[in-house]
């Protein structure tokens, strides 16, 4: 077997950064805010609707061209051949197009964020929203799945490639995106750890610990909470049009429960509440990902006919519950905040996990 | 809308919603005495329908057996989640987010342990072999003999456990768990034995629920997934502890699936693919409008945390 490791480098340190902002968006919400948002899939998957739809609506408007329909047997091939054509040849087109595309999916994820949060204002038990965020999520992938205009139902939709598809080898284009991924990793990190640091961040870490004293306080949680859901989906639906290009295709099953407790791994694996914890997290789950699609093959020409894939899932389980049995901490636990007064004494004991 | 269309919508609903109330009661009784809103048991449904499936394949088709073997299996499975996993996370004091999300891994393992079971004897998309015949044919209505195992069946095991919970010692202890833990051990409720109880009804119910959900259309390893959207939407329409509740919220959420999709479908000309989001929309009204759900409609202005009678 011949492994081009240049290549694999490559494609690992981006599904890497996309993994990273996905995971630090909810480590925003959970492990900062306090936020249960067991949907976050829908939030990574707005990013790739929107995407599905820019990419056969917009793209072809600013090229000048009419859009065609990218549904159905016999409009499919035309569609593509436009699209991939665009792409191919005309990069500020294709770099527009992509920009806009991440402002949109921003937008509508943090405004459905706003939507999603609304009902926390009201709920009787914490975990309601959760609830709300799971079912909502799961509802939506149901009805993309069956509802055409979006990406073509249960189909997908094909050719939704990189901006950088005009670059002239394979090479160079990821080597290009990667460059991309990686700066929007590094700014979104840039940005969580800002947030964690800042007065604000304090103030979410101190509804999360006890929010009887917070609002005693004076400080509002609700808001606050549907403040932090507008960030952390707003990077969550930008980190689904990374994903979404990066795998080319979309399709609303990649986007289930699946996906959400991948996120959740990466975070409770990393620690709760410590960015670099996402970070670590992410990895973790990436290199995992890889070394089981490896394995899957390497037994598979061993005549091992095994569904790799649903060991995979079975695996990321066993550690989940594992780590929150054993160490609910993570494995780079949330560093102690000090006042610097009273000799380092920390200003509380234990992360809440 | 054709009479036709109304009556079949019509024990569709009856149908779909007396199997939803199977399902639910154990979720209903979780989450009052375990206080734990356990996702996994989509899986519980999904595990008993398998072990149906492969009974009747392998060893009988009589029904009872079936069953009773479904019963047994998912509250084997349900047991089994406790002890390795609930019970040591519950005293460790872990938070209700930690459950739930345990609840999850929980869920993820078995259902993926499932696929491959469904990959290594080629068990996808089967149904469970009873041969369907027409029982009643008047006019419009037409009822199988899956109609007739289906309703009594679910109707009777939701019966037999309300009357467990009202009139035995044992409902009395888990309703004493449900109203106050604390309160309960203090005065002599053997807690973890009641709790185990408490697991194998729901765990076996669920399983009796995905065995005559198999017999009503396929096995599949998503089955319980598919099924938990609905299922926690009439928990919550019926205030997620309270068993008449629960049981109305079932049949509200059938008809509205059923029923009233179709009537949205005739006169409005809404696609079918919106069927999906009826759950959504329930529970977010629910939670919005009412969050005490259909509770207190008609036992006065009882609104506790406990488990209602």
């Amino acid at each position: 077997m011949n492994i081009d490791l240049v290549a694999t480098a490559i494609a690992l340190l981006t599904v890497f950064g996309i993994a990273s902002i996905i995971a630090l968006s909810l480590n925003l919400e959970y492990g900062l805010g306090g936020i249960p948002n067991f949907g976050q899939a829908l939030f990574v998957a707005i990013g790739a609707y929107t995407a599905g739809v820019t990419y056969t609506r917009l793209l072809p408007l600013l090229a000048g061209q009419a859009a065609l329909d990218p549904c159905g047997a016999t409009n499919m091939a035309p569609a593509l051949a436009l699209r991939t054509g665009i792409l191919k040849t005309m990069p500020a087109v294709a770099l527009g197009n992509f920009a806009l595309t991440l402002v949109i999916a921003g937008v509508i994820g943090g405004l459905i964020g706003l939507v999603a949060s609304y009902p926390a204002l009201r709920l009787k038990e914490e975990w309601f929203l959760g609830l709300v965020l799971l079912v909502g999520s799961e509802s939506v992938r149901i009805f993309v799945r069956g509802y055409e205009p979006i990406i073509c139902a249960h189909n997908g939709l094909s050719g939704l490639s990189q901006p950088f598809a005009w670059l002239p080898t394979a090479q160079i284009r990821s080597l290009a995106f990667l460059g991309l991924v990686l700066v929007a990793a590094g700014l979104c990190y840039w940005y969580s750890e800002r947030l964690a640091r800042s007065p604000y961040g304090r103030l979410l870490k101190a509804l999360r610990e006890n929010n009887a004293v917070a609002s005693g306080l004076g400080k509002e949680m609700s808001r606050v909470r549907g403040q932090v859901m507008v960030i952390g989906s707003a990077m969550a639906a930008i980190a689904g049009v990374f994903f979404v290009v990066n795998v080319g295709f979309a399709s609303a099953n990649d986007y289930g429960v699946a996906l959400t407790l991948d996120i959740w791994v990466m975070i409770v694996l990393g620690g709760l509440g410590n960015m670099r914890g996402a970070l670590l997290g992410a990895l973790i789950v990436t290199l995992l990902d890889r070394f089981t699609s490896i394995a899957a093959i390497q037994l598979n020409m061993l005549h091992i006919d095994i569904e790799f894939n649903y060991v995979r899932y079975i695996l990321f389980g066993v550690i989940l519950l594992v780590m929150l049995r054993y160490r609910p901490q993570g494995l780079w636990r949330e560093p102690v905040e000090t006042t610097g007064v009273g000799a380092g004494e920390p200003m509380r004991a234990e992360p809440r996990v | 809308m054709p009479i036709g269309l109304l009556v079949d919508s019509l024990t569709t609903t009856i149908l779909v919603g007396s199997l939803y109330a199977l399902m639910a009661v154990g979720l209903t009784l979780t989450m009052a005495v375990i206080k734990l809103p356990n996702f996994a048991h989509a899986e519980l449904i999904t595990v008993g329908a398998f072990a149906a499936l492969i009974v009747s394949l392998r060893l009988t088709g009589n029904p009872v057996a079936v069953l009773a073997i479904a019963f047994a299996v998912a509250a084997l499975v349900a047991l089994l989640t406790h002890w390795i996993v609930y019970r040591p996370l519950g005293k460790q004091k872990s938070s209700t987010y930690i459950l739930i999300l345990a609840s999850f891994a929980v869920g993820l393992i078995i259902r993926y342990l499932l696929f491959l079971l469904a990959d290594t004897f080629n068990l996808f998309d089967k149904r469970i072999q009873v041969a369907q015949e027409v029982w009643v044919q008047a006019g419009p209505l037409t009822l199988t003999n899956i109609f007739f195992w289906v309703v009594p069946t679910s109707i009777g095991l939701v019966g037999a456990l309300s009357l467990l919970l009202n009139f035995t010692s044992l409902g009395r202890q888990m309703r004493a768990l449900a109203d106050n833990a604390t309160l309960a051990k203090v005065v002599g409720v053997p807690a973890g034995h009641v709790i185990n109880i408490t697991w194998i009804l729901a765990g076996g119910l669920a399983g009796v629920g995905g065995a005559l959900w198999g017999i009503y259309t396929f096995v599949d390893p998503m089955v319980g997934w598919l099924a938990i959207l609905s299922v926690f939407a009439a928990v919550v329409l019926g205030g997620l502890t309270s068993f008449p509740g629960t049981i109305l919220g079932a049949f509200v959420v059938a008809f509205a699936e059923n029923t009233l999709m179709q009537a949205l479908n005739y006169w409005v000309g809404l696609d079918f693919s919106f069927k999906p989001a009826i759950p959504f929309v329930i529970i977010i009204l629910v939670l919005l409008i009412r969050p005490q759900g259909l509770t207190g409609l008609f036992a006065g202005r009882r609104r506790n945390a406990g488990l209602e009678r």
